[in-house]
């Protein structure tokens, strides 16, 4: 560009003064707090006050407290399933939507993805109501006869985490996997077609394979979001559901253990660290381009 | 053809209904109530009413926190923004350092918002920063300047070149060419990025809960009050909100396609 | 206009981008008032030597001069330079007025004054109805007009066009060769022109720096070019040519003679001192294009030699015949370029045909 040894000294002075804010603003803002963070994960509580001596002690007490990692594989089951059954409803309704025309498709798109922009905390509230004992998901149960009468099956419990969770994460899966249907040349479902295969046979030989790498960045996603939400647990999960998100937030309130809260992110942050990267690694789309 | 392509059509279409369905009736319950009156699941439809909005103008306690959101919103707009265009003018074209500050820039919205907020919280309080307006914003900020950044960067990418060289090459200087090149091509990308910053901001919750002090913004003041249950202007509120996000979603989506690509359809 | 004074000079200028060379001790004139074209293949860094003159590029060392002045270090938008690039560079946000005035408005000049020139460039360009629309709106050839107004606009000493043509399908791009070529002639102005395509260099240029891999390897006018290549690349690059390769022998005044596997042939040297000073027995080539060569009956035509035809391909006007000459290892395809006629040519596939070329229409370039 301008190396063209153009720079006038006011100019070298901008760039280095650009240089050092464009280093400062995400080392000061994200890496420190986040090695902070890190560093408080071997320090200790006493009687209230910080101990800031380094031990192993959260960690140890991670794995060895009998509380914790139940907690820990059960939130982790929970959020699989919550992507379970987010990909299971997102997929036909995203290959539903490459089979409509121009702006059909993306009208409806839009529709599929405005209410993730809604109020979460209003969300969570009217799906609270929906579940409910008055809800209307029992009024609908009973009115069709599959329920005699009104049950607390669907609220503070983990079914209710489990569906409300599902409720507002769907449309982060739909959106990777209708971009990598999207992406599919429509001359290789031609040419599949043309080759001699059914219908069904090229979505699934043709079409599944190639959408893929959508399903998984889209498990990833909605893995990462599920895992990381403890205000829904809180707002829906009653006492029984109780998951890692929670009494990762509790350390911080009640509890009152910033260390050990710290050492349980961390072990939150490695799992969904492992997840990005599983999504990443199977989310690399192969020759989808030709 | 045979019946069976059809059919898969049907089942597609009614799944994608059912998805629909799903994703809006938590939308429609709050709406329907903010007009009607809800008792024990039953919505009386025969008696209309705007008395929640009416309501609702009167309640100093939302509106108050409604007003903390758009400062809160409006401050992280302006710092994303010009953060985010600065360092991805920086970036664009630089390759040493630059994939490990972009992932740097990028973790907090990698990151579960429960870890970004603690770190943050635990941050401030050994720097001793009161929790504050002033942490919300920095909150938001680095939550939302990964996209900023990315939809800045993403133009730039696209933008030739060659134009820069074109206005240095037609005798202009360095600021000529950033104020009169750059930056209106910048412009529509830069909005889009501002408006998809505010949405997040406007519903940002988790990270909030951890970093505020004493005034709290909408989505924190609503988790407060659903203990209790809420009043019925607050669906008022609601169904304003969601024509607000429409609106928002339009915009954005006028601001974010391309000039270019815009003015080669006419 | 001077034709003879030189405008810029460039002075072993050499190139890397980090360790890899791509220009090597380059030298070259621009004269007054010229129309140049730098004519290479891809990677042949014709495009470096354009952009290391508008200052795009750093140099690696050597030095540019302008006038006699050093203009090595100045920065691009010093340079009295403009450039129409290859994908135009039209600002998108600006209009066609507004792109082809940005370099007077750049330099603080009236804005009545920026008007009326914007308006004689749109003029001379033939796009002045076109003043208040966006590039996006424009067809490509209007695009390249309004780039080169925009470069034009500026009056600079040196217009550097970066094959300016290669996006126009073939209509349009003849259409712009003469366009440009005119342009070039009314406003007196220098053009530097990089290209890849010969006919294009042929049909605009006054005089052709041929490029390969970093060097210059030969500087004339087309005619001298097409004619009088001096070396092998420039033979086989431009136009279509017969090569065959021999030894040199004994040079008679402006003939010479060179053993070959189709015979002894002689060829002319005629002002190429090079070709009179080499040894016998170095290793040449003859060359001649295929419209010079012709079948004959007669026993005694010099350079004549026999083939077989190998294939026949009708090129409209002319037909080009391949030939094979030669036995063995030493067999060799020539092509044969004659007339076509309207009831089929004379030759026919598989026919043994004698050929020959007169010695002022064979050249040699040394191996």
């Amino acid at each position: 560009m301008s190396e063209a040894g153009s720079m006038q000294p006011a100019e070298r002075r901008l760039s280095l003064l650009v240089t050092v804010l464009a280093f400062a603003l995400p080392v000061l803002f994200v890496l420190v707090p986040l090695a902070i963070f890190l560093g408080y994960s071997f320090f200790s509580v006493d009687q209230g006050t910080i101990v800031y001596g380094l031990s192993l002690g959260n960690y140890v007490r991670f794995f060895t407290d009998p509380i914790f990692l139940p907690v820990f594989w059960n939130t982790i089951v929970l959020c699989v399933s919550v992507a379970i059954i987010c990909i299971l409803l997102a997929y036909p309704a995203a290959y539903f939507l490459t089979t409509l025309k121009g702006r059909w498709r993306y009208a409806l798109l839009m529709l599929l993805l405005v209410p993730l922009l809604m109020s979460y905390v209003i969300k969570i509230y009217a799906i609270r109501s929906i579940l409910g004992l008055n809800g209307f998901l029992n009024k609908a149960l009973v009115a069709v006869g599959i329920l005699q009468q009104p049950s607390t099956l669907f609220v503070f419990n983990m079914n209710a985490i489990l569906l409300t969770l599902t409720l507002l994460l769907i449309p982060f899966a739909i959106l990777p996997i209708f971009l990598s249907l999207e992406r599919i040349p429509q001359v290789l479902l031609r040419a599949s077609d043309d080759l001699g295969a059914s219908g069904l046979q090229t979505f699934l030989r043709i079409t599944l394979p190639l959408s893929l790498p959508g399903v998984a960045s889209a498990a990833s996603f909605v893995f990462v979001l599920a895992i990381g939400d403890f205000l829904t647990p809180q707002m829906v999960g009653g006492i029984s559901g109780f998951t890692f998100g929670r009494i990762l937030y509790s350390q911080f309130g009640t509890a009152y253990n910033w260390p050990f809260g710290a050492a349980l992110s961390v072990a939150l942050a490695v799992v969904v660290i492992a997840a990005i990267l599983v999504g990443e690694r199977f989310g690399r789309n192969r020759g989808t381009s030709i | 053809m045979s019946a069976l392509p059809r059919l898969s059509t049907i089942l597609l279409a009614a799944i994608t209904t059912l998805v629909a369905v799903l994703l809006y009736s938590p939308l429609f319950v709050p709406i329907v109530s903010s007009f009607f009156t809800i008792s024990h699941g039953d919505v009386d439809w025969s008696s209309p009413t705007v008395s929640t909005y009416v309501a609702l103008v009167q309640n100093h306690d939302i509106l108050a926190a409604l007003r903390t959101t758009l400062i809160v919103g409006a401050c992280t707009v302006v710092l994303s923004v010009v953060s985010g265009t600065l360092l991805a003018l920086y970036y664009h074209g630089r390759r040493s350092g630059r994939s490990v500050l972009q992932f740097i820039i990028f973790l907090p919205f990698l990151m579960p918002p429960i870890i970004s907020g603690l770190a943050l919280l635990i941050f401030f309080r050994e720097i001793h920063l009161e929790r504050s307006l002033l942490t919300v914003i920095i909150g938001h900020t680095v939550f939302v300047l990964a996209i900023v950044y990315r939809t800045v960067l993403t133009r730039l990418q696209s933008m030739s070149r060659t134009l820069v060289e074109a206005s240095y090459d037609l005798g202009a200087t360095g600021w000529q060419t950033f104020w009169r090149i750059i930056l209106p091509n910048l412009s529509s990308a830069m909005v889009g990025g501002a408006i998809l910053a505010f949405a997040l901001s406007f519903d940002e919750t988790m990270i909030t809960i951890l970093v505020t002090g004493t005034q709290s913004t909408l989505p924190v003041r609503l988790w407060a009050m659903m203990r209790l249950g809420f009043s019925p202007d607050i669906n008022a509120l609601v169904a304003l909100i969601l024509m607000f996000t429409v609106l928002l979603c339009v915009l954005a989506a006028r601001f974010l396609i391309p000039r270019q690509v815009a003015t080669e359809r006419t | 206009m001077n034709q003879n004074a030189d405008l810029l000079t460039l002075r072993s200028v050499s190139k890397s981008y980090g360790t890899v060379p791509v220009l090597h001790d380059i030298d070259l004139s621009i004269k007054d008032g010229e129309f140049l074209t730098v004519l290479g293949p891809s990677g042949s860094g014709k495009t470096t030597v354009l952009r290391l003159i508008g200052g795009l590029e750093p140099l690696t060392s050597g030095e540019i001069r302008l006038d006699g002045q050093d203009i090595s270090r100045m920065p691009i938008n010093k340079r009295p330079f403009n450039t129409v690039f290859q994908d135009y560079a039209l600002f998108p946000h600006l209009t066609v007025s507004g792109n082809v005035g940005y370099g007077l408005s750049v330099r603080h000049i009236q804005r009545k004054e920026i008007v009326r020139r914007v308006a004689e460039a749109l003029e001379l360009v033939q796009l002045g109805r076109f003043a208040d629309r966006f590039p996006a709106q424009l067809s490509g050839g209007q695009r390249q007009r309004v780039a080169l107004a925009r470069a034009l606009i500026c009056q600079p000493r040196l217009i550097l066009l970066d094959e300016p043509l290669a996006a126009l399908d073939l209509e349009l791009r003849r259409q712009m060769q003469e366009f440009l070529k005119s342009i070039q002639r009314e406003i007196k102005t220098t053009f530097l022109f990089v290209t890849h395509d010969q006919e294009e260099a042929i049909g605009m240029a006054d005089r052709i720096c041929v490029m390969e891999a970093g060097h210059i390897r030969q500087l004339g006018t087309p005619h001298d070019l097409y004619y009088k290549p001096n070396c092998e690349f420039v033979a086989r690059f431009f136009g279509e040519n017969n090569l065959v390769a021999g030894k040199l022998g004994p040079a008679h005044g402006e003939l010479r003679s060179i053993e070959t596997a189709l015979g002894r042939l002689i060829c002319s040297i005629s002002s190429q001192p090079h070709l009179k000073a080499a040894p016998d027995g170095a290793s040449a080539y003859a060359a001649f294009r295929p419209e010079a060569l012709h079948l004959v009956d007669g026993k005694d035509a010099d350079n004549r030699f026999s083939g077989t035809i190998a294939d026949l391909a009708f090129a409209g006007s002319s037909t080009v015949a391949t030939i094979a000459a030669g036995i063995g290892n030493a067999a060799q395809r020539l092509r044969l370029r004659v007339p076509s006629r309207v009831d089929g040519s004379a030759l026919k596939s598989g026919e043994t045909v004698s050929l020959s070329f007169a010695p002022h229409e064979g050249h040699l370039v040394l191996a």
